[in-house]
This record gives structure tokens, sequence and C-alpha cells, in this order.
């Protein structure tokens, strides 16, 4: 019982933390905020996810939960990954200005 | 061939052509680098080596030689390195653009063909290709891989090659100024063929030898890159 005041605090205060944020990218604070949501509804109503697992043709909610997680996780990792290669990219921009900058003109 | 001299294959000097220039990607080639460069100094005018961050003497190795070194402050990988050369010899005039590997694999009297058909007009981009001519000592699980990546890069480009992962390939002003290669590894090579078929560039391929040498072999790319490639790639089309 004790864990789950603990998740509910927790699943709170990252809701306000969210819609606090700048309003910029509003279309992903709209999907997190979605995601808090949820999750804060099967926190407290535990069989709602079974209903609906059971929709989807997954016996246990906690099974249906665990797989929506992995599915969050995965998403996250690559828009985290597509960020990476973007400062990659930025990176790659800013050591070719120096180099060409210092580009030597060697002589025999 | 003995990697350190990569002009054996080579014919008598050709007038070198002011505004054609020589890209030559390196990162810790030391052991060659000298000798590759010497010989492309005989033919050509202006020879760009663009040194990737390497931790050995590939750039000292130079000294004394008639080239621009370009130093990557860190390795960034063989596309990254390409697109600063070609980027250097736009800014400096290039009309013709060939690059060359650094190890040792390419002849000198390839290049020379491939800068002469290329100054035909007939095309925009010229590719070597080592099937239409041939690879001595090739591995076979690495023409396996060539030729799987063959097939992924003519059918994600719509451009159908016999070779499209030979680092000897020769563009004109308005090719070259069509690339702007974000690849910074290896996946670099299918990128440039969208962008080229993107730019509606006419492409030609011609024979060229590709000599494998104990040196090359290992410094090639290992199969298990296949799938970092396969990943770039994708995520790349995402990027953009």
């Amino acid at each position: 019982m004790n864990f789950r005041y603990l998740l509910l605090i927790s699943l709170g205060t990252f809701f306000i933390y969210v819609l606090l944020l700048p309003k910029h990218a509003m279309i992903r604070k709209f999907f997190v905020l979605c995601f808090v949501s949820g999750m804060l509804i099967f926190a407290l109503n535990p069989d709602w996810s079974t209903e609906i697992a059971n929709y989807f043709g997954i016996v246990r909610g906690v099974d249906f939960l665990f797989y929506l997680s992995n599915l969050a996780l995965f998403f996250i990792a690559f828009v985290n990954y597509l960020k990476f290669k973007k400062m990659e990219i930025r990176f790659a921009k800013l050591v070719r200005r120096v180099a060409m900058d210092h580009a030597v003109e060697m002589k025999t | 061939m003995n990697p350190g001299n990569p002009q054996e294959n080579s014919g008598a000097n050709q007038p070198a052509d002011s505004r054609v220039f020589v890209v030559v990607r390196a990162y810790n080639e030391a052991p060659v680098i000298r000798d590759v460069v010497a010989s492309l100094c005989n033919h050509f005018d202006h020879i760009v080596v663009v040194d990737d961050g390497s931790t050995d003497a590939t750039a000292a190795c130079l000294h004394g030689l008639k080239v621009t070194l370009i130093s990557h402050a860190v390795n960034l990988g063989g596309g990254a390195a390409l697109q600063t050369g070609i980027t250097y010899a736009l800014s400096k005039g290039a009309d013709w653009i060939l690059t060359f590997d650094a190890d040792g694999q390419h002849a000198i009297d390839d290049a020379l063909t491939l800068l002469k058909s290329l100054q035909s007009g007939n095309c925009d981009v010229v590719f070597g290709s080592r099937f239409l001519g041939s690879a001595v000592n090739m591995p076979k699980t690495r023409a396996l891989l060539l030729i799987a990546a063959r097939w992924f890069s003519n059918l994600t480009s719509g451009i159908r090659l016999t070779d499209t992962h030979n680092g000897l390939r020769g563009f004109n002003r308005k090719a070259a100024s069509l690339l702007t290669i974000q690849q910074n590894d290896m996946a670099y090579a299918s990128e440039i063929l969208h962008q080229l078929k993107q730019g509606n560039m006419t492409i030609r391929e011609i024979p060229v030898t590709i000599k494998y040498t104990e040196y090359s072999r290992r410094k090639g790319q290992a199969s298990s890159n296949a799938i970092t490639i396969l990943i770039d790639l994708i995520t790349g089309r995402l990027i953009r």
C-alpha cells in the first residue's frame, strides 16, 4: 500500500513538472502528459488495466503495462539516438570548420 | 602490389591539370601514406590529404610533399573526412574532384583513366568498379559483403552500379557541390548515391583494379559493421 502512495506521489510530481515546462514542443508535452495520466489512472484503479488488457487479448493487466512500458522505453531510446545523431552531424561541422581554417599548404 | 609502391602500376607522367583536386582521406596510415601521396604528386597539382584524427605519424609522413593537409582534431569517420576534402577543394575552385584511398589499394593509372572519362563531359560522376575490372587477393567474405552492400545501395538509391563501395570516384563540380555527406562513418557510400540520384546526376562506371594487401585487409571494415551501417542509413533518412 505504501509503495502505491509513493508511486502516486512520484507520478503526480512528474505530471506537474511536465505541465509547468515551457510551451515549446507541445506535441511531445501532450504525449508525455497522456502517458503519465494513464499511469496515474492505472495506479488508482489497477483493475482497469486488466479490462483494457483483455480487450487487446492479454490476460493480465500488469503484462499489458509491461508491454506498454517497453514500447515507451524503446521510443525514448530511439528519439535519444536520433538526437545523438543530429548532435554528431553538428559536431562534424564544427571539427570541419576548424580543420579547414587551419589547413596547411605544404611545399616541397 | 606492394602497398608502399602504388605507382608500380602507373604509366608515364600525365600533364597535371590545375583544376583537378585529389582528395585522400587518411586515418592512421603512416606505413603507406607517403608512397601513395608521392605517386599522386607526380600526376596531379592539387592533393588534399584529410588526416582524420590519426594518432600515428600520418601527418608527419607527408613532410616535403606538395600537398594540402587538413587535420581533424578528432576522428570522425570516412564520410566526414571525404566531405571535408570535397568542401575544401570546391572552396579552392576545383572543377574535377577525385577521391583516392590512402591504403595503397588503388592504381594511379585507374585514377587517370577515371579523370579522362570524367573530363570527356559525358557524365557528372565516375565510379571505379572492381567487379568490372579486377580485385586481386580479395577475401571471399569481403566479396560477399560488397555484393550485399551493392544490392542494398542499388535498392535504396535507385541507381544500378556494380561496385557501390569503391573509394576511387570522380565528380565534376556540379556533382560535388550537391554532396552534403552527413553519415560520418562508412554508410556515406550509400548516402552519396542517394544524393546523386536526387540531383539527377549522370553516373558512369569504369573497370579498375583493386589490390588487396595484408595491410589493406587489416585496415578494412569488419563484416559486423554492416548492421551498424544499415541502422545509420535508416536513421539518416529520418534525420533529414
